[in-house]
């Protein structure tokens, strides 16, 4: 009873993904039309690494690569800073401010994507309501929008509510007395967070910034509506590659590269949360 | 209860740091949507008005007389009832035995789950494509379904086990002891008991179809174009309040959704969270 959602992880994650790495190390599955017509198709008997050595020698696939890392970077960096703020500020004061905002950071968790792209571009394009705003005001107006500092601006807007959630969740589990003993011995503000909250909250920063990072690397969404032309998120260049250009093996290359990297932060977290665990037993 | 405010001292510094928090990020969250929402009725909104000249709600009638639009409407109606029904199908049995039942390699495969969100989500779909490519799964009805499904797994499974631990044993050893069949309480303690959190995980996995834009893009278009990948062309080639309309009326759905199980939402979210 317990197996068929697994099976379904099996033959929808798994498989394609090994099958993904299989056809990007060149070996082409013959009973397919739509490969076989390929362009920029690497054939092999053996496994060769053909594919990668092409797309690491194109200058636009290492741009490409340069600002996915950059902007999913930045992105995950904002979010932990901006959530673990809200977080804080919701758990540790009281009053109408506080519940005003545990209602404004889950405003994005009812926006399909599409749509939040859609609206910020509204608001942040050259010539919007920003843009009109900072006339009034005479200042000078420069936009986000086809731009990578848009693709931040989108990802933050959007991984705010389940950082949030998931930060609070952890700070829930502080022992008030634990505070309070501290407080007591004479601790300052700024120490018991040091000593106290931060240690506790290690897991869940480590959750967050990994779940968060794999998100933006895999989003198309955000950079195909928000971003720049070129270069562009390895997303919306896979997507071109496999639909437009008709050239599916290096589009599958490059997801395997995206899943490489996403296991690099895997990793991270494993270790992360194994060293985290070792300290506090 | 004044502990709790230690953090950021009492007084004006802790105060006008509310405020400016929240003046700060409601802006950054509403703004956005308040600016689409009035694109919505515009008829005229020239730069730099600070809202339209000319107001109208002649782009609705457009919106609803489009046939593509009609289209994706009924294509979005019919996949994401299906990957709800079945997404229950598959995940609410297997919930029940990871709450019920001891089997080996149980903690692995509940875990398992999490494969779902531990790869990047555009290159698993292009994976997907190529696979389903080979399998006569491209711009099908079926493969769209199956695309669907993925991201409702997690949820389906976990909310659901959370909601029978909840469901006490003695009830159901009182049942027995009254001669109840096991079947018979099932049928007439557990599930009944555990029907708010399906209902919850029902509820979100509808949304997630519904809302599924990229894999279904790669998986459906052209041929099944549901509601959310019919935006990427609108976005793209029509006029603005064309898209702002558009995006009202597909927003609708969720929002509405997700405010009916908002009281338990947050608790499902965090009682089946990534911590468990």
């Amino acid at each position: 009873m317990a197996l068929p959602p697994f099976v379904l992880v099996v033959l929808l994650i798994v498989l394609p993904a090994v099958d993904a790495t299989v056809f990007s190390l060149g070996r082409v599955p013959i009973n397919n039309a739509a490969f076989n017509t390929g362009m920029h198709l690497v054939r092999s008997t053996g496994l060769t690494l053909e594919v990668y050595r092409q797309l690491f020698a194109s200058r636009f696939f290492r741009q490409d690569l340069a600002l996915t890392l950059v902007v999913t970077g930045v992105s995950v960096v904002l979010i932990v800073i901006l959530a673990y703020v809200l977080a804080l500020y919701v758990r540790f004061s009281e009053g109408f401010l506080p519940r005003v905002l545990r209602q404004l950071y889950l405003v994005p968790m009812f926006i399909p994507v599409v749509i939040a792209s859609y609206a910020l571009t509204t608001f942040y394009v050259d010539h919007g309501l920003l843009h009109a705003l900072f006339t009034h005001l005479g200042l000078h107006y420069g936009s986000p929008i086809y731009h990578q500092n848009g693709i931040v601006l989108g990802q933050v807007w959007q991984g705010i509510p389940f950082a949030v959630l998931l930060l609070s969740s952890g700070l829930d589990g502080l022992a008030q007395e634990q505070i309070e003993a501290a407080r007591d011995a004479g601790a300052n503000a700024l120490t018991v967070f040091r000593r106290i909250v931060l240690p506790l909250n290690v897991v869940p920063l480590l959750i967050v910034g990994t779940f968060t990072f794999i998100g933006i690397m895999g989003s198309f969404t955000i950079p195909y509506l928000i971003g720049p032309n070129a270069p562009q998120m390895l997303a919306v260049e896979m997507q071109a590659h496999f639909t437009s250009y008709n050239q599916p093996q290096p589009a599958v290359a490059m997801a395997v590269v995206t899943f490489l990297i996403a296991a690099v932060a895997g990793a991270f977290y494993v270790w992360g949360t194994a060293r985290s665990s070792r300290r506090s037993a | 209860m004044t502990s709790w405010t230690w953090f950021l001292r009492q007084g004006p510094l802790r105060r006008s740091m509310g405020v400016i928090l929240v003046l700060a990020l409601g802006a950054f969250m509403l703004l956005p949507i308040a600016t689409m929402v009035m694109w919505a009725f515009a008829d005229k909104w020239h730069f730099p008005g600070l809202i339209p000249q000319r107001f109208s709600i002649r782009w609705w009638k457009w919106v609803f007389e489009n046939g593509n639009v009609g289209r994706a409407m009924v294509y979005s109606f019919t996949t994401a009832p299906v990957v709800t029904l079945l997404s229950a199908v598959v995940c609410v049995p297997a919930a029940y035995s990871f709450s019920r039942m001891r089997f080996p390699l149980k903690r692995f495969l509940f875990v398992s789950l999490l494969a779902t969100n531990a790869f990047p989500k555009f290159g698993l779909y292009i994976s997907i494509a190529t696979l389903f490519y080979r399998l006569g799964l491209m711009n099908t009805f079926a493969g769209v379904v199956l695309v669907q499904l993925i991201n409702t797994l997690v949820f389906m499974t976990w909310i659901p086990s959370a909601g029978f631990d909840s469901v006490g044993r003695e009830l159901e050893e009182a049942a027995r002891d009254a001669g109840a069949s096991r079947w018979r309480v099932f049928w007439r303690v557990t599930l009944p008991l555990a029907m708010p959190s399906i209902i919850v995980a029902a509820i979100l996995a509808f949304i997630a179809a519904f809302d599924e834009a990229q894999g279904t893009l790669v998986v459906g278009a052209p041929k099944i174009t549901t509601m959310p990948v019919l935006m990427y062309t609108l976005v793209a080639n029509y006029p603005e309040p064309v898209s702002a309309v558009f995006s009202i009326l597909l927003a609708t759905p969720s929002v509405v959704l997700l405010l009916i199980a908002r009281r338990y939402l947050l608790a499902g979210y965090l009682a089946a969270g990534f911590v468990r």
